[in-house]
């Protein structure tokens, strides 16, 4: 049995320090020639403090061997790539790191580290995740996204897709901590699926007057992996991808979402929605908030904040209460 | 006008207190956090072209097949004569304009009780006009929208205060943007119709309707994170029996050779799964913009808050039985089902 002191307790704001500013907004640059990416990810674990004074345990692809990552670091590569991916497993307990249809690092056993080396094919975004005791570990945190960038483009996410200006990922997720307790104790979860906290890429919401609020590292509606900012004409494209199990439906304001793909496929028509369905289980959707005009405001406006958040609103609640805690950010029109 | 400003360093939690309440069906909350009572001037006010006054209802007696009753929240309309307590409907009183017109949400609310706010869902207006509370505020008094929608189609308007809990309790209602030709006439110069359906479904967890408008904004645990419905209702009606059965506009008779337009709203928060009983129908919008190229289909699957707009050529008479799975979120197990109908006839 692990002793709960013997687990580094990390605050929120210690999580998300040591990946803010790692992926925002992204303007990609094409190279003409393929390049070898090497990435390093510490497999770690700890208590993370939520806005409800729960403790709750999570494991992470973490950037340092002290720190925890939830999710773990979100990058993007070029088609063709060589990417290289050493991860040290700081663990007792087996893990994995697996990119479908990319790489698979079979078995890390506790305290072994691997380097995985694979070739990045075709393009499009996925999740890198943890196989073994499939869904546990990955839904405790062992989860982040990539991106692979078509050959030669700059400002599309498929060949022939509608462009962009600027990218980033939004990592959703579903926390029961009684099934994080019991991965915690190196058992199988042996309750009803009943999750309390609802995250975008690690991090609650914190509405103004609450603790952490306009915190970066705190409040997700200010955190710089998931806020968007932009001016008229700032398309943007969000690679959306769902750790948790529970179906999502992602609600932007002031403007519709361009749908592009729904679950690595490309989708034959493009529309566009207030509402985009995101399944549970490493469901994955592509998007393009386009920043225009919001259509319908009068007189008309180019400035303005909005939020982003899951219409399923059991997900913007925190530990059964305290709505706007959970799973959101803001749009911000500049 | 900007949203309330962040600051980096406070940590006060505002509060509302309520009082009274104890008849009032909803007005028990003992203290309100992360809400901001207020009701500001609307910018750029300009004369409207349709207003709509509403006021609020939290005493609304929905009764089931059952015969159980459970208690429903909405907006009611005041007709613009003032006085904040409502003759609320669930759901609430449609609004319906046509594209291009500049139109007035005047809401009026009792902040001594409780507060509440107008979000009117897939319609993109300015910030102050978009009514998410906490984050901007919550109307205490008279607050008026002004929007101005320019993309004919279905939406829905609901209250975005503790949203979790108010949306679930009733207060919402529809908003159809009709083409300048107006109704009968869903894309302009392209698609008419001659008869509507709406199909507005929705779950509701009875335990949910015994709680306070601010239950669990102070971070109590009051279960708001599990939905476990027990009824299921289509457009303000019990549709696990028999009530939305020959029940127009839930239900329709078409006569071979017209056109039936179903305005489909997924109104809960579980995934929903729509089968149109053998019926083919054309989608020709969702969420408010048109497809560009309409899909033919017999069933649809929804999550929370999209629309669909459905057109139906029957071309064989009979009944047609439409119904549709709420389906839990996490197992995509059947929850409950409604149903209506589809009478076709020569």
């Amino acid at each position: 049995m692990i002793k709960r002191r013997d687990f580094l307790r990390f605050s929120m704001a210690g999580l998300a320090s040591a990946a803010a500013g790692a992926t925002g907004l992204v303007a990609w640059v094409p190279r003409a020639e393929a390049a070898t990416i090497n990435k390093t990810f510490y497999i770690t674990e700890g208590l993370i403090t939520q806005i409800t004074g729960e403790d709750v345990y999570f494991m992470g692809y973490s950037s340092s061997s002290t720190s925890l990552n939830i999710p773990g670091e979100s990058f993007i590569v070029q088609e063709g790539d060589s990417v290289n991916i050493t991860i040290i497993n700081t663990l007792g307990t087996s893990h994995s790191f697996v990119i479908d249809g990319q790489v698979d690092s079979g078995t890390i056993a506790g305290g072994a580290s691997k380097t995985v080396s694979f070739t990045a094919k075709g393009y499009g975004s996925f999740m890198y995740y943890d196989k073994i005791n499939s869904p546990y570990n990955y839904m405790c945190g062992l989860h982040g996204g990539m991106g692979i960038m078509p050959s030669g483009r700059s400002n599309q996410l498929y060949p022939g897709s509608p462009t962009f200006v600027q990218q980033q990922f939004w990592v959703f997720n579903d926390i029961d901590p009684a099934w994080n307790s019991r991965v915690q104790n190196r058992q199988t979860p042996n309750t009803t699926y009943t999750p309390r906290y609802f995250t975008l890429n690690g991090l609650g919401g914190r509405p103004p007057g609450a603790p952490g609020h306009g915190d970066p590292t705190i409040d997700n509606m200010h955190d710089p992996r998931s806020a968007l900012h932009g001016h008229i004409g700032d398309r943007t494209l969000i690679r959306v991808m769902n750790a948790g199990k529970c179906m999502q439906a992602v609600h932007t304001h002031a403007n519709h979402m361009e749908w592009l793909t729904s679950n690595g496929k490309n989708r034959s028509d493009i529309w566009k929605k207030d509402i985009i369905p995101l399944d549970g289980n490493r469901g994955r959707i592509d998007v393009i908030y386009p920043f225009e005009k919001p259509s319908d405001a009068y007189p008309p406006v180019t400035k303005g904040t909005y939020p982003m958040h899951l219409h399923t609103e059991m997900s913007q609640t925190a530990g059964g209460g305290f709505y706007m805690f959970g799973s959101m950010t803001d749009i911000f029109f500049e | 006008m900007s949203r309330r400003r962040s600051s980096t360093t406070t940590t006060t939690t505002t509060t509302t207190t309520t009082s009274g309440g104890g008849g009032m069906g909803g007005g028990m909350g003992g203290g309100a956090c992360y809400i901001y009572p207020a009701a500001p001037a609307t910018p750029g006010l300009v004369s409207a072209d349709v207003t709509y006054n509403l006021n609020i209802d939290m005493q609304i007696p929905l009764t089931m097949d059952n015969g159980t009753t459970v208690n429903m929240w909405g907006f009611g309309s005041d007709g613009g004569m003032g006085g904040g307590m409502g003759n609320g409907t669930f759901p609430s009183p449609p609004m319906r304009v046509n594209a291009g017109t500049i139109v007035h949400t005047v809401l009026n609310v009792q902040g001594g009780m409780w507060n509440h706010t107008v979000h009117h869902h897939g319609i993109e207006p300015a910030d102050h006009a978009d009514g998410v509370g906490h984050i901007t505020w919550d109307v205490d008094g008279v607050y008026t929208y002004q929007w101005r929608p320019m993309h004919p189609g279905t939406y829905f308007y609901h209250c975005h205060t503790n949203t979790v809990l108010h949306a679930e309790m009733g207060m919402y209602g529809a908003i159809i943007i009709d083409p300048p030709e107006g109704p009968g006439t869903l894309i302009s110069g392209k698609v008419t119709y001659d008869q509507e359906a709406f199909w507005v479904v929705d779950e509701i967890d009875s335990r949910w309707h015994t709680l306070p408008w601010d239950a669990g904004t102070c971070g109590q645990d009051v279960g708001l994170n599990r939905l476990r419905p027990n009824y299921f209702v289509i457009t303000g009606v019990d549709g696990s029996g028999t009530s939305a059965m020959n029940n127009p506009p839930i239900s329709a008779t078409v006569q071979i050779g017209q056109k039936l337009l179903a305005r489909y709203i997924c109104a809960g928060y579980h995934p929903q799964h729509i089968r149109f009983g053998g019926l083919t129908g054309t989608v020709y919008i969702s969420d408010g913009r048109e497809l560009p190229r309409p899909i033919n289909v017999t069933e649809l699957r929804a999550v929370s808050a999209e629309r669909y707009d459905i057109i139906f050529e029957p071309t064989q008479t009979g009944n047609y039985i439409v119904t549709c799975d709420v389906l839990d979120w996490i197992t995509g197990k059947v929850l409950g089902t409604v149903k209506t109908n589809i009478t076709v006839t020569r």
